[in-house]
């Protein structure tokens, strides 16, 4: 069958503009990482780092994990008078970098997790974790998401992870909805395979571990 | 044209040739007028994104986002991760780049073709050229000669296009064993975006080396080197659309080879399912016989 080349031409705009417009009439469409495709505001994970933007400011990742302006400030020899209000990509100098906050975030979050040899930043226990009280868990780790004497569901949260924490067997089964998976199955992993939204079950997730607190 | 081949009895007849504004109503003027207008939108987002910018009170987009190919980047990192990105990319690189897919799979390349405007960039150049070389005969000469040196190496431009593949699997599987786009600063594309924020990466030399080639060779980037296009190229591969040359209607007379912006040998072959080309339909344009050559839709892999 022959195509006149003018048709092909409108059947290519068509099918293009088409697909990308039908995924916007069905809400699957985000130009920027600060907004979701609903429209709200991303905000940085407080226990994961790596969910910092460029774009969020000093003011947000004090806020969020609970270190002063003043420690990010020094640790990273910013100028002391810097705005809280300044984006972290307009600070960028050969020794701070958003990659650089996350990473040392993450190291003041982790000190009881791993030996704290090879990072001389993880070294130094923070005010925050010095004072933290010690659960007692089961396994001789701290299960991911036990941060500075808070207990938080995260993507790395095991099933084991929730049993440490206390949180019943039966409670667990309830919210997943089924019997337990393997004990090391990260809770992330297991709910987006059932086909389950993750935010849902992690809330209901943390309400049970904090039932437990 | 009939004249050099005065044994054969020829099928079609000649073009007639349209005046006035009859001669705008082509799809060579709709491919150009789909070309401009993506081009203005992607100069728009990059113009707004220099001026507003992005931040935790305002929010405007980069052009980056608008990139089909760096969907391709993320993608690994999308399914393996349950639904983040590499750095730079967001959910519009994915939905782009199932569009890209999706005209490829049903019509070609024809993105790189129609809508590209790194693609339509290259084809300025070419223009103007072309345009400089009619007005000024020591240029054509000039180009005219280096052509004629460079199609002694016709066997290394065969072997070259392969490039595209190899730059392809590098950015890729790049991005999906280290998480972060790999190919993003020697991305011509992406530099191009960027000049306005003074970002300078190895992608603007090779953006300098791109448009100052175009002007002698056209559409390089895409010829060699482009990984969009060599995506899309493999998708079209199994696509219901080609072209036909109708050897009973055509007088060889070599004007659709030489009007093809991607170096193809059109007039010698019977149907023209090469992944290099990008269905700008310009051969069909220049052809001066009616039914010598067309566009066609079959079954894949089937009657070609």
């Amino acid at each position: 069958m022959r195509i006149h080349p003018i048709v092909y031409g409108i059947l290519v705009v068509t099918v293009f503009v088409g697909i990308v417009l039908g995924f916007q009439a069905a809400g699957v469409w985000s130009t920027s990482g600060i907004t979701t495709s609903d429209g709200k505001q991303v905000q940085p994970s407080t226990d994961d780092p790596s969910t910092i933007k460029g774009w969020m400011t000093l003011e947000q990742v004090s806020t969020t994990y609970r270190v002063s302006i003043s420690e990010i400030l020094t640790q990273f020899d910013l100028p002391s008078g810097t705005l809280p209000s300044t984006p972290l990509k307009d600070l960028e100098t050969d020794t701070f970098s958003a990659d650089a906050l996350r990473t040392w975030l993450q190291s003041r979050m982790e000190p009881a997790a791993s030996p704290p040899v090879d990072s001389p930043t993880a070294a130094a226990p923070t005010p925050q974790t010095a004072s933290a009280p010690a659960l007692t868990p089961t396994t001789a780790h701290e299960p991911a998401g036990y941060v500075t004497g808070a207990i938080t569901v995260t993507a790395k949260t095991t099933i084991q992870d929730l049993l440490d924490w206390g949180v019943p067997q039966e409670a667990i089964q309830r919210v997943l909805g089924g019997p337990l998976p393997p004990l090391s199955t990260g809770v992330k992993a297991y709910v987006t395979g059932q086909g389950l939204e993750f935010s849902d079950v992690k809330a209901q997730l943390q309400a049970e571990a904090d039932r437990v607190k | 044209m009939a004249q050099s081949n005065p044994a054969r009895a020829l099928s079609g007849s000649v073009k007639p040739r349209l005046q006035g504004w009859r001669a705008l109503l082509t799809h060579r003027t709709f491919r150009r007028i789909t070309q401009i207008a993506f081009a203005i939108f992607i100069l728009y987002t990059a113009i707004r994104h220099t001026l507003v910018g992005e931040s935790s009170t305002s929010a405007a987009a980069s052009p980056e986002a608008y990139c089909p190919f760096g969907g391709l980047e993320s993608l690994y990192k999308y399914i393996t991760s349950g639904g983040s990105y590499v750095p730079h990319t967001h959910l519009s690189n994915l939905v782009l780049l199932v569009a890209v897919l999706s005209v490829a799979f049903l019509l070609r390349s024809a993105f790189c073709g129609w809508i590209c405007p790194l693609g339509f960039l290259q084809d300025l150049v070419s223009s103007l050229s072309r345009s400089l070389q009619k007005r000024i005969p020591g240029l054509r000469r000039a180009v005219t000669s280096l052509q004629k040196r460079a199609a002694q190496l016709a066997v290394l431009d065969r072997y070259l296009r392969y490039a595209k593949y190899l730059v392809l699997a590098w950015a890729v599987g790049g991005a999906a064993y280290f998480g972060v786009m790999v190919f993003r600063d020697y991305d011509p594309w992406s530099a191009l975006l960027n000049l306005a924020e003074f970002s300078f990466t190895p992608g603007l030399i090779v953006l300098l080396m791109t448009l100052a080639a175009s002007f002698f060779i056209e559409r390089p980037w895409c010829r060699y080197a482009c990984p969009l296009g060599a995506a899309s190229s493999l998708v079209g591969k199994i696509s219901p659309v080609y072209l036909k040359r109708e050897a009973s209607a055509c007088t060889s007379c070599k004007i659709c080879t030489r009007s093809c912006p991607m170096g193809l040998e059109v007039h010698s072959a019977t149907t023209i399912k090469s992944a290099d080309c990008i269905t700008c339909l310009e051969c069909v344009g220049a052809c001066p016989r009616r039914g010598a050559l067309e566009l066609k839709f079959d079954l894949p892999l089937v009657g070609k």
